[in-house]
């Protein structure tokens, strides 16, 4: 009996999700409108679908299918940022659109779920496949987990697969307590915990780049290397979140998950081959690796901040204690800058310096890799700040990867000036990229869970995370500490100077 | 006139991303990119619809930036050739700098076409493929034609454009045979054909039940084309490559093109009308939009494949055997 399609090409065809439906939970909420609806629209556009795809939406707001229908349409009209609205495509997808009113405690939700299912597989021929997608709030994952499990839709005629997103947990016990309640209905390699970072094309390429090319990878150590940042910051405050935001802080909302595992990327080891296995035991070792912290290391090593009021292009910025919905005594984070070191062969003593923050003066993610300096400086007086090789990745905006080295000024002497040689990812190849979502969300439908994160991955991150929680937690802080539109507080500097850095101004 | 020189090309391709850099520097210091994955030589007929070649080229480059050697065939007539450089620029969405490709076009008769592969080949970009797209069939039939393939590391032909079907297979499989690389733009416009048949056995249940013998049958309109050969090859190879017998049948029809295969209860049909394209399995039937491919478009799905492409290199070989069958 033969396993495989002998017809396909993988040359040559796109890779297509099988007939399938997917649950989405939380059908009403922001993240579906503005994210997933679009994304999975945009796969229907790209034929990336089956004819055959259906989307259960529920949440408690009474809709008909033909309500639900008209505000997802809305929606992807609305946030598709490349993509316009196709009333054929639209139309074909649409017939595929259902909902399912209920509240989530309600085990009569799940029954009606499971009946329009039953349904689905029937009119759809899905082949039984269900893909259900936890977009609610992170204190329902483990409830509309238990429900499917309490009306059986975790097995079926094909498979069942579930998606989480982030956060997984706020510390290390809830996190594994999550874990062990979505384990009481999904086995471990049937649940995606989604970290979008992972989806983005340049952080993908950062594997092609590392693993994909012989000249890199011999100098990517100890001892060429002599520190790496990563930044991701945010010009845009909390935007309404400020609710949800000062009960996470950056660490938590942006470290701890999206910014570990984009270190775990940049230093992990080669794995044997491109299987979702490999690559991430692989992220998984690394950040089992970084090396724990006392408490008066993570006194040395670890920074927080949160914005106070400025004024930005002659506008006046509110502070985090100003913000809607916030404490005008929240100790939150909107600023977090860590050092950390990798306890093995490979980085032994090499600072990985990450820094997050909301208000900084623009928005921008890049991994900046510093090599060490030249041996012998043989040129006289070449420039004032010996500037080594740099190589910066860029996440975004404008992803590409660009080299930093000396070059010869022309005319007569020798005097040197750094040059940038630069690959531009989006211009390089003008094709557009896909979202984050729609990468992840085929990978979900495909069951290639490469770019997803595993449980043993959450728990390593919340090792590293949660011992300076706890002494943020038990120290005190002279917030704010930074004015919205710089760069951080000054004891964020004061760390890197003390290695004789400096943060990077991207 | 005078074989052009290539150091003089090459020294013009200098100088023109130095003007191209200077005029952008007055603006926004922004400058240009220079975006380079492949060269692609084009050799076209001069009276050959320049706007659209152009269009088409300019459409390519954003996805396959490279630089493109046109050479444009004037005919008969004394020995002549002649160039130009260029630059194909286009500032990409949100962003500020330009990103730039070079573009050679050399003119020259049919009598000059000899002299034109020593100069293509110092103008290929070093260490990147180089890809030849004979947009003028009449190449094929050139004594110049293997000098200029040889430049290429591979070789994209039309052979929807040439007149004898079985013999423009068994020609560019001999090609295959001697070691070419090659693509063929009849049978990249099959892959919305073959994606939708491949589509159909993603259902394991059709997978599973692929044994015994298989009745293919392919219906081409008016005569039989590469195309109709190239889909029956290929149905068969993969029904091959699991243990599975076929049976081929390619007819020709006035009005209906399409491609039936049957084994045991199972039985399924691709069937084109009016830019759409119907599956029908078992009963079943699902219709997507066909749109006619362009040039663009099967030079986009061509160009992602700079290197070997086996599925293609089977089918090629086993097409040739049905053209021979056909005789």
């Amino acid at each position: 009996m033969p396993a495989d399609n002998p017809f396909q090409d993988p040359l040559r065809f796109e890779r297509r999700a099988p007939p399938c439906a997917v649950v989405i939970f939380g059908a009403n909420g922001d993240l579906t409108k503005r994210k997933l609806l679009p994304a999975l629209y945009r796969l229907a556009y790209d034929r990336r679908l089956a004819p055959e795809f259906a989307i259960v939406g529920t949440s408690r707001t009474p809709l008909t299918d033909d309500q639900f229908r008209d505000k997802m349409k809305e929606s992807v009209a609305a946030f598709s940022e490349d993509t316009q609205l196709d009333e054929e495509v639209w139309k074909a997808f649409a017939e595929g659109l259902h909902y399912v009113a209920g509240d989530i405690g309600d085990a009569a939700l799940f029954q009606r779920i499971g009946e329009k299912l039953a349904h689905i597989e029937e009119a759809h021929q899905t082949g039984g496949n269900v893909l259900f997608y936890l977009s609610t709030q992170p204190s329902q994952y483990a409830q509309a987990a238990q429900g499917i499990g309490a009306a059986g839709l975790q097995h079926g005629a094909g498979w069942r697969r579930l998606v989480v997103e982030k956060p997984f947990g706020h510390d290390l016990a809830s996190a594994r307590e999550l874990s062990d309640r979505l384990h009481e209905v999904f086995d471990e390699s049937d649940v995606y915990r989604i970290d979008h970072y992972l989806g983005k094309e340049t952080v993908q390429n950062i594997l092609a780049f590392r693993f994909g090319n012989g000249i890199f990878e011999p100098l990517w150590n100890r001892r060429y290397i002599n520190h790496v940042e990563i930044t991701a910051a945010e010009s845009i405050g909390v935007e309404g979140r400020g609710a949800y935001y000062q009960e996470a802080g950056a660490l938590a909302d942006m470290i701890q998950n999206h910014l570990l595992q984009v270190m775990a990327t940049i230093a992990m080891e080669p794995c044997a081959s491109f299987r979702a296995t490999s690559v991430r035991d692989e992220r998984s070792k690394l950040l089992r690796s970084v090396k724990p912290m006392t408490a008066d290391e993570i006194r040395q090593n670890a920074v927080a901040g949160q914005y106070g009021p400025a004024r930005i292009g002659g506008e006046d910025v509110a502070g985090f204690r100003q913000e809607p919905g916030v404490n005008p005594a929240s100790a939150t984070d909107t600023y977090a800058a860590v050092t950390l070191f990798v306890d093995n062969w490979r980085w032994a003593g090499v600072p990985f310096y990450v820094r997050t923050g909301k208000r900084l003066p623009k928005r921008v993610t890049e991994i900046a890799i510093h090599f060490n300096q030249a041996p012998l400086s043989m040129f006289d007086g070449e420039i004032a700040d010996g500037t080594p090789n740099l190589l910066i990745v860029r996440i975004q905006p404008e992803e590409g990867i660009s080299l930093k080295f000396l070059s010869k000024r022309p005319g007569a002497g020798m005097k040197l000036r750094p040059v940038s040689m630069d690959f531009n990812y989006g211009s390089s190849f003008g094709e557009r990229s896909p979202s984050a979502y729609e990468t992840l969300l085929l990978d979900a439908l495909l069951d290639d869970a490469t770019l997803y994160t595993r449980q043993d991955m959450v728990e390593a991150s919340w090792t590293v995370v949660e011992p300076i929680q706890n002494v943020w937690r038990s120290d005190s802080f002279d917030f704010p500490n930074y004015a919205a539109g710089s760069w951080g507080p000054a004891a964020a500097d004061v760390m890197l100077a003390r290695r004789g850095h400096t943060w990077r101004k991207p | 006139m005078a074989v052009a020189p290539p150091e003089k090309i090459l020294k013009d391709l200098a100088d023109l991303w130095v003007t191209t850099g200077k005029q952008e520097a007055g603006v926004e210091a922004h400058g240009v990119l220079r975006a380079c994955t492949m060269t692609l030589i084009v050799v076209t007929e001069d009276r050959d619809d320049p706007a659209g070649l152009g269009e088409t080229i300019a459409a390519l480059m954003p996805e396959h930036p490279a630089r493109t050697i046109v050479i444009r065939l004037t005919g008969a007539g004394e020995r002549s050739i002649c160039q130009r450089v260029f630059a194909q620029c286009w500032m990409p969405f949100g962003q500020r700098r330009q990103i730039c490709c070079e573009q050679v076009e050399i003119a020259c008769s049919d009598a000059s076409l000899g002299d034109v592969p020593s100069v293509v080949l110092p103008l290929t970009v070093p260490d990147l493929p180089a890809i030849l797209w004979c947009r003028s069939p009449r190449l094929l039939g050139m004594a110049e034609f293997p000098a200029l393939a040889a430049v290429a590391h591979r070789v994209v032909v039309d052979s929807g454009a040439l007149a004898d079907a079985p013999v423009a297979l068994r020609r560019l499989a001999d090609e295959a045979a001697r070691g070419m690389l090659l693509g063929d733009l009849a049978w990249t416009r099959l892959t919305r054909w073959r994606q939708t048949l491949a589509q159909v056995f993603e259902d394991p249940r059709h997978t599973a039940s692929l044994t015994g013998d298989a009745r293919i049958t392919v219906c081409d309109a008016g005569a039989v084309t590469t195309q109709a050969l190239y889909m029956a090859a290929w149905m068969a190879g993969a029904l091959e490559s699991v243990g599975v017998r076929s049976t081929v049948y390619i007819r020709t029809s006035t009005q209906r093109i399409f491609a039936e295969l049957e084994y045991g209860d199972f039985h399924a049909r691709l069937e084109s009308h009016d830019g759409h394209l119907t599956a029908t399995v078992d009963g079943l039937s699902h219709c997507t939009p066909l749109p006619t491919p362009n040039d663009y478009l099967l030079l986009r799905e061509e160009l992602g494949i700079p290197h070997a492409d086996p599925v293609f290199a089977s089918t090629l070989a086993s097409a040739a055997q049905f053209a021979y069958a056909t005789d």
